[in-house]
């Protein structure tokens, strides 16, 4: 295989990498925190593509002002959601049912609002000024617009785990996972803190959302589509480990890139063949948090 | 007291339960059940079928109905999901005793709802969903389509692909489709057509992404390896946009043709793209809302237009057609009632729909219940007259529906098989 080839492949690979690991880290995220699986995850993708939509092509603002509408957006939409409803459930994983139904029902809600506010049809973003074109690298084709999605991708990466590792809310945040009450007794408020989480995380999903959004199309439904894989990065890194999820979107980015160029008829049972090949060898995931006993 | 007001609520009820039953036994009524998918990416065409066959239904109910009888529906989301269908199907069946089975747009949930016709000998029109196994290999006497199948589509593309050679010549081609009895069968039939028609070619790719998957850079930059003179591309809906999109970026529409002859050139693409549609790509649907420009195809679009304020997707003329061709069938026997002869009221029935051209009817072939229809094969180019779409097809090539459909042997082979 010829080196430019792989480039190109490598490249389309992590573009749909990056994306997934927006989705993938703030679903981890609330299930690290708040040990609840939220189906509904992927509509707050879908609210974030609505809003970029809204934003470029409605109301012919510029692109970088619908990025932060959609994460802004997205993000009180998900702390609306986690104090109206996703708070009654945390803790109770064991009951995976609850959660399962629960945030079903969101999904099935937040896409019957989308359809009254922006109806059924297909919509289509145009990407920003200046990210139109390929960027012609020697015999290198990329699509700039790719580009720009995995820097972007790459900052938000850093930042989220600067955050999580070197300030006090992201050390809260940490600590909360491992055990809520110990935090409460210490006076932080631990509801405020899970709300915020959520928020964060949702963001991060609305984000995905409208950086995709030109890319893909934007229509009700669309959440639904980014979970599965989703889910599979989830599980894949560790559920609720932040570098796992970052480390299982790129392997299935890339093992479906690389699929597609060697064996195109089979591609697209090889991201599953990876998860089952980790789920036997590894059943708790690449980078599972390691058990913390209670004493 | 009490005992009272609880004698004349329930007396209320009751009179509320009765009062439309009275009113329906009264009356003589066509009962159709139809199954649409509200939800989700094919819930567009779920919401335009539905318009649609209520357009054609206050047509005719507004003329008087048919020989007395009017036309009422009943309209169910399918979910899009075989097993929720077939158990909405059995419930028009033996709650609502409906006359006729209507609707769906997933060919998945077609197969499964044709069998439920056939064990329960209820007539079911289908107005959306194109897999040719519903009337080659699953065919039941109780089904018929009323739109064209990816055979016919894939005939005409064919056709073109031979004329194409002419002016520019070409001898590669890839594809790309969903992964699903819809994608595979546009696949077949294209190479079945072409081999049929005597045209040469390599085949030089062949991909299969998932339907409704998001990203398709992968296969984009393998297609770019590959270079083909022709890509055919077997997408419906949100798909044909992501694809076209991310395809545009890789710069691929100068180096290949991009043809697209059963679904790419729905209107949706062309509503939710605008300026971003690269002109030059060769499309078709089984519906345009610009070709032909009869008096027919232009009030069908407008009406549709008027009442629900956006135009048509190709899925609402399907549904139109359905209705009448229900109507011209009860109109022929004389009631709803006498299937056997329903359906061979229906068979061979000529009928002049929205999408016919002058000097075309569409009708029905006895072989298959499939509908007999043209196809017209298009070119991106600029047109504003059906906002939002700033592009729309022209350059039109029309091909008529005798050429189009199987040959009898190759139906009898699949059925064989």
């Amino acid at each position: 295989m010829d080196l430019p080839f792989f480039i190109t492949q490598f490249i389309s690979g992590l573009t749909m990498a990056t994306l997934l690991f927006l989705v993938a880290s703030g679903l981890t995220l609330i299930f690290g925190v708040g040990q609840v699986f939220n189906f509904a995850h992927g509509s707050f993708y879908m609210i974030g593509a609505y809003l970029g939509y809204q934003v470029v092509s409605v109301w012919g603002v510029n692109f970088w002002f619908g990025l932060l509408l959609a994460a802004l957006g997205a993000g009180i939409c998900g702390m609306l959601a986690e104090s109206l409803f996703l708070r009654r459930i945390y803790g109770r994983s064991s009951e995976g049912g609850f959660q399962i139904l629960l945030t079903y029902c969101l999904i099935l809600i937040i896409d019957d609002l989308v359809k009254l506010v922006w109806g059924a049809e297909y919509k289509s973003l145009p990407r920003p000024d200046g990210f139109v074109g390929p960027a012609i690298i020697g015999d290198l084709y990329i699509p700039s617009y790719n580009l720009l999605i995995i820097a972007i991708g790459l900052v938000l990466v850093v930042g989220a785990w600067w955050i999580l590792k070197y300030t006090r809310p992201g050390r809260i945040a940490r600590a909360s996972a491992v055990d809520r009450e110990m935090l409460g007794v210490l006076g932080v408020n631990v509801p405020l803190t899970m709300t915020m989480v959520f928020g964060i995380a949702t963001a991060l999903g609305g984000m995905a959302g409208a950086l995709a959004a030109p890319l893909r199309t934007v229509t009700p439904g669309a959440g639904i589509e980014v979970i599965i894989d989703s889910l599979i990065v989830v599980v894949l890194g560790g559920m609720g480990n932040f570098w796992g999820a970052w480390l299982g979107a790129l392997l299935i980015g890339e093992v479906n890139a690389f699929a597609v160029a060697f064996v195109p008829k089979w591609a697209s049972l090889f991201s599953f063949l990876v998860m089952v090949i980790v789920l036997i060898f590894k059943p708790e995931g690449l980078f599972a948090p390691r058990k913390i006993r209670k004493v | 007291m009490q005992k009272k007001i609880v004698t004349l609520l329930l007396l209320t009820i009751v009179a509320f339960v009765l009062a439309p039953m009275a009113a329906l036994s009264a009356d003589k009524v066509i009962k159709i059940g139809a199954m649409y998918p509200m939800t989700g990416r094919a819930g567009l065409y779920g919401k335009d079928s539905v318009a649609a066959a209520e357009m054609a239904i206050d047509e005719i109910n507004g003329k008087g109905g048919v020989n007395g009888y009017k036309i009422e529906a009943y309209f169910t989301d399918s979910k899009a999901k075989p097993a929720y269908a077939v158990r909405v199907a059995k419930r028009y069946i033996t709650d609502e005793e409906v006359d006729f089975l209507f609707g769906v747009v997933s060919s998945g949930v077609g197969l499964a709802v044709t069998e439920v016709s056939a064990q329960n000998k209820v007539i079911f029109v289908g107005t959306d969903h194109a897999s040719t196994r519903l009337t080659v290999d699953n065919f039941q006497p109780y089904y018929f389509r009323v739109s064209n199948n990816t055979f016919q589509s894939m005939a005409a593309g064919a056709l073109y692909l031979k004329e194409l050679k002419k002016t520019r010549p070409w001898s590669t081609i890839a594809f790309i489709g969903p992964d699903y009895a819809y994608g595979h069968s546009q696949w077949d039939e294209v190479k079945y057509n072409l081999d049929r028609y005597g045209v040469e070619y390599k085949v030089v790719g062949e991909y299969w992404p998932k339907i409704f998957a998001p990203d398709y850079t992968p296969f984009i930059t393998s297609l770019l390896k590959d270079k083909p003179d022709v890509l055919i591309s077997g997408f419906w809906g949100g798909d044909t946009v992501a694809f076209i999109k991310q395809a545009q970026a890789y710069g691929i529409f100068n180096k290949t043709l991009y043809f697209h002859p059963d679904a790419g050139g729905n209107y949706e693409l062309m509503s939710a793209m605008g300026d971003e549609l690269p002109s030059g790509l060769i499309l078709s649907a089984r519906h345009h809302n610009n070709w032909p420009a009869t008096e027919l195809n232009r009030n069908f679009v407008q009406e549709f237009k008027r009442r629900t304020g956006r135009y048509p997707t190709y899925a609402a003329e399907g549904a139109y057609a359905g209705i009448y061709v229900i109507a011209q069938a009860v109109e022929k026997v004389g009631n709803p009632d006498d299937t056997e002869a329903l359906i061979k009221a229906m068979e061979g029935m000529k009928i002049k729909l929205p999408e016919d051209p002058d000097g075309f009817t569409s009708y029905i072939r006895p072989e298959t219940h499939q509908i007999v229809q043209s196809q017209a094969i298009g070119t991106v180019v600029k047109n504003s007259d059906f906002p939002p779409a700033t592009r729309m097809l022209g350059d039109w090539k029309v091909y008529p529906g005798e050429d189009l459909i199987p040959p009898v042997e190759y139906i009898n082979n699949k059925r064989k098989q």
